[in-house]
């Protein structure tokens, strides 16, 4: 919210401006249009050629969001299943292009959303992590030098050199996160992977998150982990249909997501670390 | 670090950037070696047994054939085997390429949908891994050509243009497949049947020779022709190819390589949005 000297900083040639500006969004909305039928296939095709239009689902996932991420800030984003978090996170790190708008990233993303880490059920946690790493722009050296620390904060022992689909779904976001939260880039997006460690790791990545809260940094945190959003955010945005509902201190935004929610009181919601 | 900026605008079909993703995808040629590589360590062409059912596998199919066609036309050769194995094996380059690229894209999903990189890396990786298929079946072939007593001659050093141009055939057929299959998943299912009829319209069970010239110039529409005529032409008789005919083959690969880059690149944008 309080934007101090918003320095371009295209040019600089240093580490970013105190308070520079990290992420700039302007009037993005994204669409997604698919079609019934589950597959496209070329058979399902050919049968709905006399059929005259096409049969299409239009979901507007983002809508007209306008919204800026200062370096040093740590923002969460909240808001209900289907909400268009993972989304804005996707067109933030240039997987999915906007359908209107602009996105300005000002820096190194991490693309790598943790859920990058494990494409490939079939190979070892270890090649994995090298292949996500390297997708996501890495060099191996740097890899090589992270793996140690990656596996250790995974805390997975030998199972590092297991299949990936022997994993359960608690070791799939351990390695995910410990992935992320290692690669150190400029801009470091989380998009949900605190949600299925048990309460040792999701301590751990906790305190990892904290660690790695710095001036030269944004973190934009995904999670329905309110408490925990509370607990680090200096910044919540809280989304709904698309749309942006409210933005601020993050006691603020948690308190009134919650009394839409109609959660207030319930023991469930509080679970979280 | 120096700050760089990036911005996301909305899709337009078209090209993107090409200087800027050139550039991106050699940043990122480490992965293209090192998918490959655990592509292979994972289907077990890592170990010595691996990559004997790797020559093995077309060894017996070249048996086969050569059987057939020795009931059906009751006679046969040393130079009819040579050729039939190594237009067998040049295709299986090709067709490896094909089937490994088809699903790619498709099969990559978790990767596209969550990390921002080059998508043509991964038609690339099913490429390479056809090469890395592709080599041992060349080494079982020279020492056939040996145990064959077939002539020498340094015509022969056309093989490596010839597989050059197969290459790139086979990486431009890879990444057309693989960006058909987004838009129409039964392709792999068609791909099967697609590759056989290419192996029987391609001269690898017959010799160009043996063609009445009306049949030759249909086989111009099929990319395979004149790329495995040219290549039996240098390494199993040892002589110069046509020159025609290689030509012939090279403007096909340049076509279909263009052809699939194109709407590749032009579409990979959408990609993450159809998975
Ligand atoms: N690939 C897709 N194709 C079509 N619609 C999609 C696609 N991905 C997401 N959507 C739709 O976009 C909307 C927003 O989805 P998104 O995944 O961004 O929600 P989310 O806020 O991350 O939810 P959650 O809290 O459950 O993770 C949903 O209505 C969803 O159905
Ligand atoms: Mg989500």
């Amino acid at each position: 919210m309080i934007s101090l000297s918003v320095s371009k900083s295209n040019s600089q040639n240093s580490t970013h401006a105190k308070h520079g500006l990290a992420v700039s969004i302007s009037n993005l909305s994204l669409i997604y249009k698919t079609s019934i039928s589950k597959r496209p296939t070329f058979k399902a095709r050919l049968k709905s050629i006399g059929r005259g239009k096409k049969h299409t689902r239009v979901v507007n996932a983002i809508n007209n969001v306008n919204l800026e991420v200062h370096y040093g800030s740590v923002l969460g984003v909240i808001g209900s299943n289907g909400a268009g978090k993972s989304s804005l996170m996707r067109v933030i790190s240039g997987i999915i292009p906007p359908t209107q708008g602009k996105v300005e990233v000002h820096g190194s993303v991490s693309t790598l959303l943790a859920l990058g880490v494990g494409f490939n059920p079939s190979m070892t946690g270890r090649s994995n992590v090298y292949l996500g790493g390297l997708a996501a722009g890495m060099t191996r050296s740097e890899i090589d030098s992270r793996f140690e620390a990656i596996s250790e904060f995974s805390e997975l022992g030998d199972s590092i050199d297991a299949p990936m689909r022997t994993y359960s779904s608690g070791m799939y976001a351990r390695l995910a996160f410990s992935v992320a939260a290692t690669v150190e880039p400029d801009i470091l997006i989380i998009d949900e992977a605190l949600s299925t460690g048990d309460a040792h790791f999701k301590e751990k990545s906790l305190n990892r998150i904290k660690e790695l809260r710095s001036a030269d940094r944004a973190l934009i945190l995904v999670s329905h982990a309110l408490a925990t959003i509370e607990e680090i955010c200096n910044e919540v945005l809280w989304l709904d249909k698309g749309k942006i509902m409210m933005r601020g201190k993050p006691e603020e935004v948690v308190a009134a997501y919650k009394e839409f929610l109609n959660v207030g009181k319930s023991a469930s919601s509080n679970e979280d670390v | 670090m120096s700050t760089q900026v990036t911005i996301y605008e909305p899709f337009r079909a078209g090209l993107p950037p090409i200087g800027a993703y050139l550039r991106q995808l050699w940043s990122r040629r480490t992965f293209i070696a090192e998918f490959s590589r655990a592509e292979l360590r994972e289907q077990n062409f890592d170990s010595v047994f691996g990559q004997l059912w790797l020559v093995l596998n077309p060894l017996l199919l070249s048996g086969v054939y050569f059987l057939l066609i020795y009931i059906i036309r009751g006679s046969s050769d040393s130079t009819r085997y040579a050729h039939l194995t190594a237009c067998l094996f040049l295709f299986y380059l090709i067709g490896n390429s094909l089937s490994g690229g088809v699903k790619s894209i498709t099969s990559g999903q978790r990767l596209i949908m969550n990390t921002a990189f080059p998508r043509v890396m991964l038609p690339i990786s099913a490429t390479v891994v056809a090469l890395f298929k592709f080599i041992p079946t060349l080494a079982v072939f020279f020492v056939l050509r040996i145990a064959l007593g077939l002539p020498y001659s340094w015509q022969m050093l056309w093989g490596v243009p010839i597989l050059l141009i197969a290459l790139l055939m086979g990486l431009g057929m890879a990444i057309t497949i693989s960006c058909i299959n987004v838009y129409f998943r039964d392709i792999a299912n068609f791909l099967p049947y697609i590759i056989r009829s290419l192996l029987y319209l391609s001269p690898i069970l017959f010799e160009v020779s043996a063609l009445s010239p009306r049949l030759k110039k249909f086989e111009m529409f099929n990319p395979l022709f004149s790329l495995l005529d040219s290549w039996s032409k240098a390494v199993v008789h040892a002589s110069a190819p046509d020159m025609h005919s290689l030509l012939q083959s090279l403007i096909w690969a340049v076509v279909i390589f263009l052809f699939g880059t194109y709407f590749f690149l032009s579409r990979e944008r959408d990609f993450a949005v159809r998975l």
